[in-house]
């Protein structure tokens, strides 16, 4: 691909870069330096081999650019307290609020009927958006490097000097909010939609 | 009226920590054991089930 296609194709994936950049990084300016670099990379960059497709491509660049900001963020004991307390993000209790002292769902998941269906909606994927935004951020840093960026849990691990079980915890509080928040502002509502 | 018994050997609150573990780690024969006994006869826990399957594909989509 000659790079002034490359640059014009590049645009219209800025808005997503920068979604998922933000949804991890929760810091608006460094979302926007970190997606500045990711094209800037591929610009310069001779990797793009067609093979997979182009977003798939940048968010591997995307990936990388994050990890390096997360880690240098880390370094800076100043900035610490802005990156959230991954602590209070480890502990499992309040989801077992959503369950009975006998371990029974105290109100259990609905029929969501065919939620494949949803995924062509763009509404559903603004929904989604919503309920991202609404996890604590550790938690959703967490969730987006597993599901979105699709790094392996020791790495997750690794990066962010947490143990196997609290990243088990985290993503399980993150899978449990998520549930809950599409059930009741997407599926409790628009169920019965074509 | 067994196999009531036998899939309530855990709880579902259990059954779901086990259903979102198993995207990351592989679970022993033990809690595949238990964890399908459960499934078998929980309908809201089989349902959590399709919904984490379903999640995981959203996210994928998301990227898309």
């Amino acid at each position: 691909m000659a790079s002034t296609d490359i640059s014009r194709d590049l645009e219209p994936q800025r808005g997503y870069l920068l979604r998922v950049a933000r949804l991890q990084l929760r810091d608006d300016a460094l979302a926007e330096d970190v997606v500045q670099e990711t094209l800037l990379a591929a610009l310069s960059g001779t990797g793009f081999s067609g093979k997979s497709s182009l977003r798939t491509w940048l968010t591997g660049i995307l990936k990388h650019k994050i990890v390096d900001a997360i880690r240098k963020k880390q370094r800076e004991p100043t900035v610490a307290s802005a990156f959230g307390d991954i602590d209070s993000e480890m502990d499992i209790e309040d989801f077992d609020a959503m369950f009975n002292p006998r371990g029974g769902w105290d109100s259990k998941p609905a029929e969501w009927g065919n939620p494949e269906d949803a995924l062509n909606q763009r509404q559903f994927l603004d929904v989604m958006d919503l309920c991202l935004e609404k996890l604590p951020p550790n938690t959703a840093r967490v969730f987006l490097m597993r599901e979105v960026m699709e790094l392996e849990t020791d790495e997750i691990c690794k990066e962010l000097a947490i143990n196997a079980n609290n990243l088990w915890v985290i993503l399980y509080r993150a899978r449990m909010a998520l549930r809950q928040c599409l059930e009741q502002n997407w599926f409790a509502r628009n169920g019965q939609h074509p | 009226m067994i196999r009531r018994a036998l899939g309530h050997i855990i709880s579902c609150k259990d059954a779901s920590r086990l259903v979102s573990r198993r995207q990351e780690a592989t679970l022993s024969g033990w809690q595949r054991l238990v964890l399908r006994l459960h499934l078998s006869v929980c309908d809201a826990c089989a349902r959590f089930e399709r919904q984490m399957a379903f999640l995981r594909n959203a996210m994928q989509r998301y990227r898309q």
